[in-house]
């Protein structure tokens, strides 16, 4: 089956490709670049800044001060209004409370009044919640009452999930994604205006041969990659794999596999150079923000959802994601695979339509 | 004996300007080409000659007509006849990053055959470029190079479009002398040009083509006792570019 021109071809694919140490270097630095950031930072979150101006000095405002300094989620500053109210206008608080004189034990239904940005109103609707509770809690430490509920929160997959967890099998798929696409697509259509390719077509070699030899290549040249980055993710950055290694990488080769076929349709398409780039950067983008792989797919408008889940990075980074942080096993994502499968076959079905590969010369 | 024997060669295009009508680039060629000849196809730019090329070649479809190399029908076996054929395209990019020798022993591995790329280098003078990259190499030297490349499968028939466009005299006469050498050492060499004097140094039989006929085709010598007369009683004898003129008329081609 694997043939000597086919082996030499891969060969001199994989050559090339490890010649160009430039194109290596910068397909590695965004993925690394964007995993250290969020890996070097994963810590706790930071207290969110608030101010506070106290015009009543009593015994409950004092005591609703203390109780506020001492909660993790705070970083409280007290300081006059007018003050407060320019570092608001800066940015440099989220928040300004204004506790009323009137504040004494006595007092019922007060109302705090709460300065903010408008513009920060999307991160209002979060911190409302919190702040409600935390104020509610730190009434009910000071009038004394005793909760009759409680929240506990508990993991039903009992594991520590940070946010490169979520992160890494999501650029891992989105770096296959690229890489594939760059490496079939592209490849094809530059190899195609240059005449290369009708060079190679004049010797006794079938389109087959040329495809298996791009597609090894390109296979043996992402599973490197991948495996860089993933060493790093995991050595460096301290990440946590769930579940099978092997099944990860089954994962990744399926999707290699799908990511190819789909270049090469796109290769096939495109008629220059320039539009394969247009045509790669609409297939590329929406999936970037489609799929799941920077945030759940669950925080996109519902309509949406259902379209979002058989994109093909989608399909790939659920599947690595199902084993990466929840250590499902192969055959608990079948649909994924159902799914891989049918974009290989549309894949295959386009570019060997469209491929016409008795007419290199384009 | 003919090496080469085509048929009423057709090749059709789309007309760009309205899909649904066709354009002939090829309109029944028939060759018979013997073997160990040098045959040359000239015509104006746009005339069919790559167009013929590629389909003896395998490159391109055959719409109509029969084409046999080596007695192998190239729309039956394709492959069959790469293997026995050296092509040298008009275009001659390779990959990047890959020095000579690499190159030729790619091509030499693409036809299974064992790989001689000092050997072949040395016959085209770029012994010692072995280790330089395709990029680097200068007009002539790229042309003799694609030739080196032609020549991995030790061809019967080596097929050469335009080998000499855009090289100094220089250059076009070391490759002519390339080419006269190939030949004798029995090889059959199809090659087209615009250079007059290319084809009739070069040449034993030249067919020159137009609007994707051939229009006459003979030695040279009998081309110009034919087609160029008044010259011929002016000074010595006209020579082939005077022959092209007044088959093909004067004006300009795209």
């Amino acid at each position: 089956m694997f043939n000597k021109p086919q082996a030499y071809l891969t060969k001199v694919f994989i050559q090339i490709f490890l010649r160009n140490k430039q194109y290596i270097i910068f397909s590695l630095i965004l993925p690394i670049l964007i995993l250290g950031i969020v890996g070097l930072n994963d810590g706790d979150s930071d207290p969110i800044d608030i101010g506070l101006v106290d015009n009543s000095k009593s015994n409950l405002s004092k005591q609703l001060t203390e109780q506020l300094t001492m909660n993790n989620l705070f970083n409280v500053k007290e300081d006059s209004e007018d003050k407060l109210r320019e570092d608001l206008v800066n940015g440099d608080l989220m928040i300004v409370l204004i506790i009323p004189d009137a504040m004494n034990i006595e007092a019922n239904n007060l109302n705090i009044k709460l300065l903010v940005d408008k513009s920060q109103v999307q991160f209002m609707q979060t911190i409302q919640p919190i702040l409600n509770q935390s104020l509610l809690s730190i009434e009910r430490q000071i009038t004394g009452n005793t909760p009759m509920f409680k929240l506990v929160i508990e993991d039903v997959k009992s594991r520590t999930l940070s946010y490169i967890d979520f992160l890494l099998p999501g650029i891992m798929a989105f770096m296959l994604m690229n890489l594939s696409i760059a490496g079939s697509g592209f490849n094809v259509v530059e190899f195609r205006r240059r005449g290369i390719l009708k060079r190679l077509f004049v010797t006794p070699i079938k389109p087959i041969d040329f495809v298996i030899a791009i597609v090894i290549a390109r296979m043996v040249i992402v599973l490197g990659q991948l495996s860089i980055i993933f060493s790093f993710a995991l050595f460096i950055l301290d990440a946590n794999i769930v579940g099978s290694i092997f099944n990860l990488y089954f994962v990744i080769m399926l999707g290699v596999l799908m990511f190819l076929t789909l270049g090469f349709s796109l290769g096939s398409l495109a008629k220059s150079q320039e539009s394969v780039g247009v045509m790669a950067t609409i297939f590329i983008y929406p999936q970037l923000v489609l799929s799941g792989v920077f945030f759940p797919l669950e925080s996109l408008p519902l309509f949406i959802q259902p379209f979002a889940e058989i994109l093909p990075l989608s399909l790939v980074a659920d599947a690595m994601r199902s084993i990466a942080n929840d250590g499902l096993q192969l055959f608990d994502i079948v649909r994924n695979f159902i799914g891989i499968a049918l974009w290989i076959v549309i894949g295959m079905i386009i570019s060997t339509k469209l491929f016409v590969w008795k007419e290199v010369a384009g | 004996m003919p090496i080469i024997k085509a048929n009423n060669l057709v090749k059709r295009y789309k007309d760009s300007d309205d899909s649904k009508k066709y354009l002939k680039a090829v309109d029944g060629i028939s060759l018979s080409i013997n073997a160990g000849e040098i045959y040359g196809i000239l015509g104006p730019n746009g005339a069919g000659k790559t167009t013929t090329l590629e389909m003896l070649e395998g490159l391109k479809d055959i719409d109509e007509g029969t084409a046999f190399i080596n007695s192998i029908d190239v729309s039956v076996n394709p492959y069959k006849v790469k293997q026995i054929i050296g092509v040298q395209l008009q275009a001659n990019e390779y990959f990047d990053n890959m020095s000579l020798s690499e190159l030729l022993n790619l091509f030499s591995a693409l036809y299974s055959s064992p790989n001689n790329s000092m050997e072949l280098l040395d016959k085209v003078n770029l012994g010692d470029k072995a280790n330089a990259k395709a990029n680097e190499l200068s007009g002539g030297q790229k042309q003799r190079f694609s030739i080196a490349c032609a020549l991995v499968n030790n061809p019967l028939v080596l097929f050469l479009d335009e080998p000499t466009t855009g090289l100094d005299p220089q250059a076009k006469r070391s490759l002519w002398d390339l080419v006269l050498d190939l030949n004798k050492m029995g090889m059959t060499i199809v090659l087209t040009t615009h250079n007059m004097e290319e084809a009739q140094i070069l040449c034993q039989r030249i067919a020159i083509m137009d609007y994707g006929k051939i229009i006459a085709e003979d030695t040279p010598q009998n081309l110009i006792l034919q087609y160029a007369p008044d010259k011929e009683r002016e000074v010595v004898q006209g020579n082939m570019e005077d022959v092209f003129i007044t088959l093909t008329g004067h004006g300009l081609r795209d």
